[in-house]
C-alpha cells in the first residue's frame, strides 16, 4: 500500500458516511422534474494505477510514483426551497496531492460564508544525485554525505481560504475573504564563481496571507466598492549557512527572502450618466514594507534592518459612451506612482572606489506610470465596425548615481490601432486589426565610474530601448454549414529595435518576430456526437548582436569577438477531442494534444573569434484522454478513465552540465522519454 | 532512495492534511445531517402538470408556464436546469422569471397568424442569435452590476463585443468558467495562443486546475493593465510570490518595475517561465564589460570542469552564480551588486 492510498483510505471512510446519508434521500421516490430542476449531489469512488515512476505527468498532482491511487470526489448539495439557504461540500482528486475540499453555507441573497482548503504540490523534473548534506535545512554542507544519494525536489502549497459576505440592505453588501497559503519544501539553488559551481537547495519554509474585504454599494445609476487589501509574507529562513570552503567574500551565507507586507485601501466606482455613458474611476493607496533584521552583520554604523518602504497611488479614470446608435466612445486615462522611500544608505562602502560601477548604496526604484487611452467604433453597413484607437504610456523612473547598466529615466509609447469587424452575420464573423506602436523616451544617461569616468554605454536594454512594433491580427469564424464551424486566427508582429548608436556595432537586441496561427474544426455528428480539431503554430524569435568588449565603450571589430544569436523558439500543436453520447447509460470522451516545440539558438560570428554552434533543444508533449461513462442505474454508474502521457526531449543544458569537483559531482538530470500510463475506474453515484 | 518530502515531513503533512480534511468534512456532514432533513421536505416539488387541465403550473421560476408548457429538457439548453442554479432559487426574491432575461416574448407566445415561422423571443442568447450582445449583455448587466464589474464598460472583453454568455452557461449548474479545471478551455475558445503555451513544460498548474486564468485576470474588466486581478502586473504575480516583493537592500531594476519583462506566465520552454533562456535574456539588458558578452558554448564537455561560456547557457545559465537575481537582502559588504548571495 502506497502513501496516496493510506491518505485515501480515512478519506474514503468519510466519503462513505456521507454516502450512507445520501441513500436515505435516494430511497425516496424522486420526481422526473425533480431530477430536472434540482441540484443533485454526487459522490465518486474509484481506484486508479500509475505504470510507472515520472517526472512530468505528476508534476502538479503527485501522480509520480508508479502504484495505485485513490479516485475520490464528492459534490454534496442541500438546498432549503422555503429559505433559499444552500450546503455544499465539494470535493475534488481527494485521493491526490492535489486534493481540495470546500465547504459552503449561505442564504442566498442574505449572508454566506465558505471555507476552502486546496494543496499544489510540484516536483521538480529533476533527480538530483548529489553528496551535498542538509537539504531543506538551513544549513547544507558542501560534499557532507559520504556517498552521493538521490533526490526528487518537491515543493508544496497548502491553502486554506475562508469567506463569509452579507447583504447589509438591497444596495450595500460586504465581502471578507482571508488565505493563508503555507509553501515548504525544497527547491534548486546554488552558487558560483568563474570556473566553481555548487548545487544547494533553497530551503522553503513560507506563509503567505492575504486578507481582502469590500464593501459595495449599487444602485441603477451609481456603484461603488471600497475596501482593504493586505497581504504579508513570512519566511522562517532567512539564511542558508553553506559550510565548505568559501568560493567567494561571503558565499558561507546565502540571504533568503525576507519577510514583507503590504496594506491597500481602495475606492472603485462606475455612474451612469445616461443609459449610454458611463463614467468609471479607482483611487487607491497601498504601502508596502520590508523591514525584517538583516540576517548577516551590516558594516558599523548601518541600519540593523532595511526598513525598506514603497508607497503606491493609484488614480484611474474611464468614460464610455454612445452618443448615437451607430458611434461608440471609450477614454481613459491611469495614474500610478510607485514612490519608493526606503532610506538609502552606503552598505557597502568597499565597492565605493574610484573604478567601480556602484557608490555601495542602497538603490531605490521609483516608478511613475502614466497611461491614456482614446478609442472610437462606428458601426458601417452590413453589420461591420471600424474602431480607431490610440493608447499611450509613459514611464518615469528615478535612477541610481553610479550604473553598471544603461538605463533612461522616461519611455513613452504610443499605440495607434485600427480594427475592422463584422459581428453579426448569418455564416461568417471576423475582425481584421493592425496596430503599430513607437517606444521612444528620453536620453539614455551617461553610465560613469564613482570617478565620474565614463564607462560602458553600448546597450539600450530590452525594456527601455526605443522599438518600433507592428501587428496584424485576422480573426474569422465560419459557419458554412449548421453541423460545421471553422476558425481562423492569425497574429503576426515584428519588433525592430534602435541601438544607442554610440558603439560601431549596435548591441543586444536588434529586431523581434512572432507569428501565431491556429486553425479550429468544430463539426456536430449528431446532437449527441461532437467533434474537435484544432492546429496551432507559434513561432517567435529575437535577434541579437554582442560585442566582446572587456574595456568600457570600446567595440573594435576583429580585436573584440563580434558575434550574432537569433533565439528562435517553433511549436506547433494539434488537439483532437471527441465527445458522444451513445445511448442513455453510455457517454465516451476522447481528447487527445500533441506539442512540438524545437529551441534554436543560432549564432554566428560577426567579427573575430568563431562562434560554436549550440544544438538545438527538441520537446514533444503528447497526451491522450479517454473517458467513458456508463449507467448501470438511473442514479448510478461507473466510469472508466485511461491516459497516456508521453514527454520527449534532448535538452542538453543539465544533460552537459558537470558541477565543480569541489561540489562532489553533483548530477541533475532528467529522463529524456517519459511514458506513463494511467488507468481508473470508479463508481459514482448522484441523489437529491 | 530518498525521497526528500517523504523524509522530511511526510508523516506531519500527511497527519496534517488529514485532520484538516477529516474536520471540514465532519463539519459539513453535521451540518448537512442536521438541516438536511429540513431542506429535504421542502425540495420534492409539485408532480408534473397535466397538460390538459389549464393552467399551467410554473414549474421552476416564478411566471415559467407560459413558457414551460412548451420548452422543456428536450430543449438545448435545457431550460428546466436553470432550478439547478442560484437563478432558479425562488426564495430569494432577485432571481429572474424566464422573461427577465429573454424580454416578454408576445410574438413569440403568441404567434401571429400572418406569419409562417413562430418569431424567436425578444433575446436569445445561444450561438445564432441575432439579438445585439449589447442588449444581450443588458439583460445581465441590469442585475450583477457593481462589486468586480465595475469596469465592465471599459473592459476588452465589453469593446470587443464578447456577451457573458459566450463565457457563461445560464441554464447550467456547473457553468465551466467558474470551474476551476473547465475555466481555460472557454478561455482558449479565443486565446488560442495561450491554449498552445500551456503544452510547454515549463508552466502553471492550470490544466490541473490549481491555477485557473481568473486568479490574475479579472474577465470583466480592472483599473489595471490586461484585465489583471489586481492593479499592475507585479501585485499579481505577489499574490503567490510575494517572496520576491521586497524591496530589497540589493534590488533588480526589471524585477521591480514588471515581471514580464523576464517570464511569460502562460508557458515556456524555458525553465521558470523564462521568455528566453539565459544569457540571452540577460544579454539583452546587460553592457558588454567583464564576462556579459560572452559567446555560450553549449556542447558535450565530455566530463570536464565546465567554464563560463558553459555556465551561461548550461544548467541554470547566468543564475548559476547570480543565484538572488530577485533580490537580495544580504547587507554584508563586499563580493559587488551580482545578486550572489
Amino acid at each position: 500500500m502506497n502513501a496516496m492510498m493510506k491518505n485515501f483510505l480515512p478519506l474514503s471512510a468519510l466519503a462513505t458516511a456521507v454516502l450512507a446519508t445520501a441513500g436515505t434521500a435516494a430511497a425516496a421516490d424522486v420526481d422526473e422534474v425533480t431530477k430536472f430542476s434540482k441540484p443533485e449531489s454526487t459522490v465518486s469512488v474509484g481506484i486508479g494505477h500509475v505504470s510507472r515512476d515520472n517526472q512530468r505527468f505528476g508534476q502538479y498532482t503527485g501522480l509520480n510514483k508508479e502504484g495505485a491511487y485513490g479516485l475520490l470526489d464528492v459534490d454534496f448539495v442541500r438546498r432549503n426551497e422555503e429559505t433559499g439557504t444552500w450546503f455544499t461540500l465539494s470535493g475534488r482528486n481527494l485521493g491526490f496531492d492535489n486534493r481540495e475540499l470546500r465547504f459552503e453555507h449561505n442564504r442566498q441573497g442574505d449572508w454566506g460564508y465558505y471555507v476552502d482548503f486546496s494543496q499544489i504540490p510540484r516536483y521538480d523534473p529533476y533527480t538530483v544525485t548529489t553528496t551535498l548534506s542538509g537539504i531543506g535545512t538551513t544549513t547544507q554542507t558542501i560534499g557532507g554525505s559520504a556517498t552521493a544519494q538521490e533526490y526528487h525536489l518537491k515543493t508544496e502549497r497548502d491553502i486554506l481560504t475562508i469567506g463569509l459576505n452579507k447583504e447589509l440592505s438591497n444596495n450595500l453588501n460586504f465581502q471578507v475573504g482571508f488565505r493563508n497559503e503555507k509553501k515548504d519544501g525544497e527547491r534548486l539553488w546554488g552558487q558560483g564563481t568563474f570556473g566553481a559551481w555548487r548545487f544547494l537547495t533553497d530551503p522553503i519554509d513560507q506563509t503567505t496571507r492575504q486578507i481582502d474585504a469590500t464593501l459595495n454599494y449599487t444602485t441603477e445609476r451609481l456603484q461603488l466598492s471600497g475596501g482593504y487589501y493586505g497581504t504579508s509574507f513570512e519566511n522562517r529562513n532567512n539564511l542558508l549557512n553553506v559550510v565548505g570552503s568559501t568560493l567567494f567574500a561571503g558565499s558561507n551565507q546565502m540571504a533568503l527572502p525576507p519577510d514583507n507586507e503590504s496594506h491597500q485601501f481602495h475606492l472603485a466606482g462606475r455612474y451612469s450618466f445616461s443609459n449610454t455613458t458611463h463614467g468609471t474611476f479607482k483611487l487607491a493607496y497601498g504601502r508596502s514594507t520590508q523591514n525584517e533584521a538583516y540576517p548577516t552583520a551590516p558594516v558599523t554604523g548601518a541600519p540593523s534592518s532595511l526598513d525598506g518602504r514603497i508607497d503606491t497611488t493609484l488614480v484611474q479614470a474611464g468614460l464610455s459612451a454612445r452618443p448615437t446608435p451607430k458611434l461608440s466612445l471609450r477614454a481613459n486615462v491611469r495614474y500610478e506612482n510607485r514612490d519608493d522611500k526606503t532610506p538609502v544608505f552606503r552598505y557597502f562602502p568597499s565597492q565605493n572606489t574610484a573604478t567601480s560601477t556602484n557608490d555601495g548604496t542602497n538603490e531605490t526604484r521609483d516608478i511613475k506610470t502614466t497611461a491614456g487611452l482614446l478609442e472610437a467604433a462606428y458601426r458601417l453597413p452590413n453589420d461591420f465596425r471600424l474602431t480607431g484607437g490610440v493608447d499611450y504610456v509613459e514611464k518615469k523612473r528615478n535612477s541610481p548615481p553610479v550604473r553598471s547598466v544603461s538605463y533612461r529615466e522616461t519611455t513613452d509609447e504610443t499605440t495607434v490601432r485600427a480594427e475592422l469587424r463584422r459581428s453579426i452575420s448569418e455564416t461568417l464573423t471576423g475582425a481584421l486589426s493592425l496596430i503599430h506602436s513607437n517606444r521612444t523616451g528620453s536620453d539614455f544617461l551617461l553610465n560613469t565610474l564613482v570617478n565620474g569616468t565614463i564607462y560602458s554605454n553600448q546597450v539600450a536594454p530590452l525594456h527601455l530601448a526605443d522599438r518600433d512594433r507592428d501587428m496584424l491580427r485576422l480573426t474569422l469564424n465560419w459557419t458554412p454549414t449548421e453541423p460545421l464551424s471553422v476558425g481562423v486566427r492569425l497574429d503576426a508582429a515584428r519588433d525592430e529595435y534602435t541601438g544607442r548608436g554610440i558603439s560601431v556595432v549596435d548591441q543586444t537586441v536588434r529586431k523581434g518576430d512572432a507569428q501565431n496561427y491556429s486553425l479550429d474544426v468544430a463539426y456536430s455528428f449528431s446532437d449527441k456526437v461532437q467533434g474537435t480539431a484544432w492546429y496551432s503554430v507559434n513561432n517567435t524569435s529575437l535577434e541579437s548582436q554582442q560585442c566582446g568588449a572587456l574595456v568600457a565603450d570600446v567595440c573594435t571589430p576583429g580585436t573584440q569577438q563580434v558575434w550574432g544569436s537569433h533565439v528562435r523558439n517553433l511549436a506547433d500543436t494539434f488537439g483532437l477531442g471527441l465527445r458522444a453520447k451513445l445511448s442513455r447509460k453510455l457517454e465516451l470522451s476522447a481528447d487527445l494534444t500533441e506539442s512540438k516545440v524545437r529551441d534554436e539558438m543560432l549564432l554566428n560570428s560577426i567579427a573575430g573569434t568563431a562562434v560554436n554552434p549550440i544544438d538545438v533543444i527538441n520537446t514533444k508533449v503528447t497526451s491522450l484522454k479517454l473517458s467513458a461513462k456508463y449507467a448501470l442505474q438511473r442514479d448510478s454508474g461507473v466510469r472508466v478513465m485511461y491516459s497516456y502521457d508521453r514527454y520527449r526531449t534532448d535538452d542538453w543544458t543539465w544533460a552537459n552540465w558537470n558541477y565543480s569537483p569541489a561540489d562532489g559531482g553533483t548530477t541533475v538530470l532528467q529522463n529524456p522519454n517519459q511514458k506513463v500510463n494511467f488507468i481508473g475506474v470508479s463508481y459514482y453515484y448522484r441523489w437529491w | 532512495m530518498l525521497d526528500v518530502a517523504d523524509k522530511k515531513t511526510f508523516r506531519s503533512h500527511a497527519m496534517k492534511r488529514n485532520m484538516y480534511l477529516s474536520t471540514l468534512l465532519l463539519l459539513s456532514f453535521a451540518l448537512m445531517s442536521g438541516l438536511a432533513g429540513v431542506a429535504r421536505g421542502a425540495d420534492v416539488p409539485a408532480a408534473l402538470p397535466d397538460p390538459s387541465k389549464p393552467p399551467p403550473k410554473d414549474l421552476v421560476l416564478r411566471d415559467d408556464a407560459k413558457c414551460t408548457r412548451c420548452h422543456d429538457e428536450a430543449d438545448n439548453p435545457r431550460v428546466l436546469a436553470i432550478g439547478k442554479t442560484r437563478h432558479g432559487v425562488q426564495a430569494d426574491k432577485r432571481t429572474p422569471t424566464c422573461t427577465s432575461c429573454h424580454g416578454d416574448s408576445d410574438s413569440h407566445i403568441n404567434k401571429p397568424e400572418n406569419v409562417k415561422e413562430r418569431p424567436k423571443a425578444d433575446r436569445q442568447f445561444g450561438k445564432d442569435s441575432t439579438t445585439p450582445v449589447g442588449e444581450r449583455n443588458q439583460a445581465c448587466l441590469t442585475c450583477h452590476q457593481g462589486g468586480k464589474r465595475i469596469h465592465w464598460s471599459m473592459a476588452a472583453h465589453a469593446t470587443n463585443d464578447v456577451s457573458c454568455t459566450a463565457c457563461h452557461q445560464v441554464h447550467s449548474r456547473r457553468d465551466p468558467v467558474r470551474d476551476k479545471v473547465a475555466q481555460s478551455e472557454v478561455c482558449f475558445a479565443c486565446h488560442k495562443e495561450q491554449r498552445a503555451q500551456l503544452s510547454r513544460p515549463s508552466r502553471h498548474p492550470i490544466k490541473e486546475g490549481k491555477v485557473v486564468c481568473s486568479d490574475c485576470h479579472n474577465p470583466h474588466g480592472g483599473a489595471g493593465e490586461k484585465m489583471l486581478a489586481r492593479d499592475n502586473v507585479n501585485d499579481t504575480c505577489y499574490q503567490c510570490h510575494a517572496e520576491k516583493r521586497g524591496p530589497f537592500v540589493r534590488s533588480h531594476q526589471p524585477v521591480q518595475e514588471d515581471c514580464s519583462i523576464c517570464h511569460n506566465p502562460h508557458g515556456t520552454t524555458n525553465p521558470n517561465l523564462l521568455k528566453v533562456r539565459p544569457p540571452f535574456l540577460c544579454q539583452s539588458c546587460h553592457e558588454p564589460t567583464t564576462h556579459h558578452a560572452t559567446a555560450p558554448v553549449g556542447s558535450a564537455v565530455g566530463g570536464g570542469n565546465p567554464s563560463t561560456p558553459q555556465a551561461v547557457i548550461m544548467a541554470r545559465g547566468c543564475v548559476n552564480c547570480h543565484t538572488n537575481i530577485h533580490g537580495s537582502n544580504n547587507p554584508a559588504d563586499g563580493a559587488g551588486r551580482g545578486f550572489r548571495r
